[in-house]
């Protein structure tokens, strides 16, 4: 039954308030949020105001005034937060996000298979997500590009991409590449070692190498043929989207987010990274990783992980609960993440347990969520934290985010309220009363026409 | 056991022969005749439908079609009067004709991981025109719903394989094959798991780089030919060699398209890699993305099955939302392209066979597609995607005579087709129906025995009469029979059967008039024959 009536409500939102909302370009729409108590993350907290123009946050402060035709929504003292970013996450994607049938599988791309109709963008919004990072599984040493999203809900798969944020390149290393859980579901795929995962993508980096020295020994060779009258062009090398992937990857255009757990991988994969140039910007869930903080600092690798998850392999044992506090407190910059559609719409919970277990400050715990993810996602300069000229992207809640009674009220996207919960729920409760007085009448006979 | 078998055998084999023997035509005897039809209401699409209208066929061909056209001296008349003649139905792209060998995954590639092309799903190589079956009894089926022309393709996998088109004169494909190889089909499915692509996201990448390497195959294999000096030689790739037209885009392809993110992608991976794509919707989810298939000046095949598929909003949200949308937004889907001016055709893929593909097609006339719209989405509009608009699709001078006479309108719903003509070939409907309103005077209730003398067949039939209805089953030497419906009116009775027989189904109409313990009729089998039969109630 709930889940009926929680149907006839999502679709009358998307249907009347989600459809079209992207269609035209954004006009300057003014919005002055009043009477919030606003943690910026930049800066000191203050009770206080934020206007919006366009899609853009125009000017924080106290007694901001509204001209005549501008939105004004009071906040009531409720708790206003940049809208939360989730750098670890599966969802919006369509297909499959695991890519198993080789090792190798850089040219695979979930830019081409992007969901935007998957419901829980619209639940991560319900728990004040506004950009994620998402992309396929971990089953390859390279797998193929992930994309960061703005979470436009009611927007075209074109529409969610966060423009300007770099395309990453996910790596896994460790149990999964090497299929340490699905042995007899087949024939054994190298490699069946850490070291072998390590190599392959050596192996990798040297296959991309040679590729690129083809197409620069053909460019060159084409520019002179150009040079010459009646010369035929050389032959073309033989496009391989695989190689160009990888060689995307040394060229510094793709950032890596590799997937990891145990220390001395990651120490090792760093070495390999600094050797071949590449941008490695991120391990993923890295539970181990605070036993290596000082090589994460030195060679200015991120952290993004769970709050407390782990044991559910052998690879994921050896961590602390107060794991993400420690490396943020050695310097290393710690995101927390979701990798789940569920976990997603209560990372703000998962923030604070770096408060309760490991002693993070309040402003620390909430980066860790905001701008953290923002800035091993690239994408810090216009969002991660609430100042003047960065989007309007913003969480509202009726408690501190940290407090475990807290509750989303709000979600603004690009200065778009996406997610209102009074709203939402007059709205399920005026769907459930259609719905019960359509029980009542007798529908009328079907007229044949 | 031995000697059962043989007399089923026997018996199919006397009856079908029989039956065909006994038609009002054979085909071969039709050829090169002259037919006019007389006094029609002639519909084509598009054009206002023109009373006492003369359709003149020889050859194969149309001759001359309008009002006040004179009959030649030597064609035989057929009386159009109270009859609508319209063009051929043609099914732009579907499967039921396709007779795939059954194939059964061996568990034994995991452990070896020595997986073909197949496993991949990589059959460019795959031709429709080497599994295609025309037997007589689906001919049959095909005539009944005035289709008489039909696009095969098989759609496994990812690069499914190749098309052929056939007019549905012949069971010999040979003959009615009109185009061949000439679409390959494309799709987002893997073929199996545990190999490469097993994911939405690797079959987009293996498209990409299938065609990049299909192209510089050609390439190479082009400048080697001129140059054999000084160019090392490429390797022959079958697989790569098929695709090379479709590479260039000088030959069609088709995207089997599951909802509306598969369309987009595939107008994006068309307009990306030089394609001449068409869009197969088998999520009925075209109407999402109008602006973008008509900026990209799309060409639509449009399926009936009206499913909500998985990924769509209604069905995350559960079966009750689901339902409904299936029942008021999907079949709306062809309405709203028409709306849009964009072009589609209709095709049969996600029915099970020609009669729930006509099904579909007028569940979207129910759902407010005009059934002008819906004909030519049968007839000029497939045969335009097919580049075979000036030999189909329309009834002029000079064009294939695959023509439909019917009772009642074009397109109405359970057609009365009377008459086709399929490649100026003539195929004639025995009515079989019995007398209907009279309040029976009979009750056959009970057992009786059926002979069949010029078929060499007796059958036992099992009555049930209620009132006027009648229900039944016949028990043959090669199975037993349900009826699929039946009634009696004053005397007459009037039953009928679907039987399938070495593979084959065939449809059975029997009418007879009953006297006391007897009875006296004819069995029909559609277009293809009848035979007299007789009738005793067993007296036990």
């Amino acid at each position: 039954m709930t889940k009926h009536r929680l149907v006839a409500v999502l679709i009358g939102l998307f249907l009347g308030a989600g459809v079209g909302l992207f269609g035209a370009p954004p006009a300057e729409r003014t919005l002055l949020l009043k009477n919030g108590h606003v943690l910026p993350i930049a800066g000191e907290s203050f009770d206080g105001d934020i206007l919006i123009v366009g899609t853009r946050i125009a000017k924080l402060g106290k007694d901001l005034t509204a001209g005549p035709g501008v939105e004004v929504i009071d906040l009531k003292g409720q708790w206003v937060m940049p809208g939360i970013i989730d750098s670890h996450s599966h969802i919006a994607l369509e297909g499959g996000v695991n890519e198993m049938g080789e090792l190798i599988t850089a040219e695979v791309d979930v830019l081409d298979i992007i969901n935007p109709e998957d419901l829980n963008i619209y639940y991560a919004l319900t728990g004040g997500v506004t950009s994620i990072h998402t992309m396929h599984g971990s089953a390859n040493p390279i797998g193929g590009r992930g994309v960061v999203l703005k979470l436009r809900w009611g927007g075209s798969a074109e529409d969610l991409i966060f423009k300007g944020a770099p395309l990453t390149s996910k790596w896994a290393l460790g149990e999964n590449p090497k299929q340490s859980n699905t042995i007899g579901l087949g024939k054994a795929r190298y490699p069946k070692t850490r070291m072998g995962v390590e190599e392959a993508i050596r192996l990798e980096f040297e296959r991309a190498k040679d590729y690129m020295t083809q197409w620069a020994d053909y460019d060159r060779r084409a520019k002179a043929a150009r040079k010459q009258k009646n010369a035929a062009l050389p032959l073309p090398p033989k496009k391989d989207y695989r190689r160009e992937a990888v060689a995307d990857i040394l060229r510094g255009k793709l950032w890596v987010r590799c997937h990891a757990y145990q220390a001395e991988e990651m120490a090792s994969i760093m070495r390999l990274c600094k050797e071949y140039g590449v941008k490695l910007a991120a391990f993923e869930h890295g539970l181990e990783g605070y036993r290596v903080t000082n090589e994460l600092v030195e060679n200015k690798v991120a952290v993004t992980t769970f709050a407390d998850f782990w044991a559910y392999k052998w690879e994921a044992y050896n961590t602390l609960p107060h794991a993400a506090a420690l490396m943020a407190k050695r310097g290393v910059l710690v995101a927390i993440n979701s990798d789940d559609a569920e976990r997603m719409r209560h990372l703000f919970l998962d923030a604070a347990k770096t408060v309760r277990f490991g002693g993070l400050s309040e402003l620390e715990a909430l980066k860790t969520i905001t701008l953290n993810p923002a800035v091993l996602m690239g994408i810090d300069k216009s969002t991660g934290t609430l100042e003047a000229g960065k989007d309007a992207d913003i969480a509202v809640f009726n408690r501190h985010p940290l407090d475990p009674y807290t509750v989303c009220q709000m979600t603004i996207v690009d200065g778009k309220v996406l997610f209102d919960r009074a709203k939402y729920l007059e709205d399920r409760r005026k769907a459930e009363e259609a719905k019960k007085k359509a029980a009542e009448t007798p529908a009328p006979k079907d007229k044949k026409g | 056991m031995a000697k059962k078998s043989f007399s089923a055998a026997a018996g199919l084999i006397s009856l079908t022969i029989l039956l065909a023997s006994a038609g009002p035509l054979a085909a071969e005897e039709a050829l090169h005749r002259v037919w006019a039809v007389k006094d029609c209401r002639l519909i084509v699409p598009g054009k206002p439908a023109l009373d006492k209208a003369t359709v003149v066929i020889r050859d194969g061909l149309v001759e001359a079609a309008g009002q006040n056209i004179a009959v030649p001296a030597d064609a035989e008349v057929i009386d159009g009067a109270k009859l609508t003649l319209h063009p051929g139905l043609i099914d732009a792209l579907g499967q039921s004709l396709l007779k795939l060998p059954e194939e059964k995954f061996d568990p034994a590639k995991f452990y070896s991981g020595e997986f073909t092309d197949k496993d991949r799903g990589i059959t460019p190589e795959l031709k429709a025109f080497d599994y295609v079956a025309l037997g007589k009894a689906t001919l049959e089926k095909y005539y009944k719903l005035g289709l008489l022309a039909a696009q095969v393709i098989p759609s496994k996998g990812v690069f499914t394989g190749q098309a052929s088109f056939f007019s549905l004169s012949s069971e010999d494909k040979n003959k009615a094959l009109v185009l061949k190889d000439n679409w390959l089909g494309l799709g987002y499915s893997p073929a199996s798991f545990m190999v490469y692509p097993n994911s939405l996201m690797g079959v987009v990448a293996l498209l990409r780089q299938e065609f990049a390497d299909a192209s510089h195959f050609g390439l190479s294999a082009s400048r080697w030919s001129k140059e054999l000096k000084g160019l090392s030689r490429p390797a022959y790739n079958s697989r790569h060699e098929s695709l090379l037209d479709y590479a260039a885009g000088q030959k069609p392809v088709v995207f089997f398209c599951n909802n509306q993110h598969d369309i987009l992608r595939s107008l994006d991976l068309a307009a990306e890699l030089g394609l001449d794509a068409l869009i197969c919707d088998l999520g009925s989810e075209a109407f999402k993305v109008i602006p973008e298939l008509k900026k990209a000046k799309a060409r639509v095949l449009c399926t009936v099955a009206f499913k909500a598929p998985p990924s769509s909003l209604q069905s995350q949200l559960g079966k009750t939302e689901k339902e409904k949308a299936e029942k008021e937004v999907y079949p709306k889907n062809p309405v709203r392209l028409a709306e849009a001016g964009i072009p589609f055709a209709f095709s049969s893929l996600g029915t099970d066979d020609p009669k729930s593909f006509m099904e579909g097609v007028e569940k979207a006339v129910e759902a407010g597609l005009s059934r002008d719209k819906a004909l030519e989405a049968l007839t000029v509009t497939p045969a335009a995607f097919l580049g075979l608009d000036k030999a189909l699709g329309t009834i002029e001078p000079g064009k294939i005579a695959n023509l439909v006479l019917v009772e009642g309108d074009a397109l109405a719903k359970e057609p009365k087709v009377k008459t086709v003509f399929a490649d100026g070939l003539k195929f004639e409907f025995k009515d079989a129906k019995a007398k209907e309103g009279e309040k029976p005077t009979v009750n056959v209730s009970g057992r009786w025995e059926l002979n069949m003398p010029e078929a060499g067949l007796k059958v036992t039939v099992d009555f049930t009469q209620e009132d006027s209805g009648l229900s039944g089953k016949m028990t043959t030497p090669f199975g037993a029979f349900d009826f699929t419906g039946g009634n009696v009116s004053g005397n007459e009775i009037y039953f009928e059967m679907n039987i399938s027989v070495g593979g084959q189904d065939i449809d059975l109409y029997f009418s007879g008039t009953v006297t006391g313990d007897n009875m006296r009729g004819t069995a029909v089998q559609g277009t293809q024959g009848s035979t007299e039969f007789t009738g005793k109630r067993n007296p036990s």
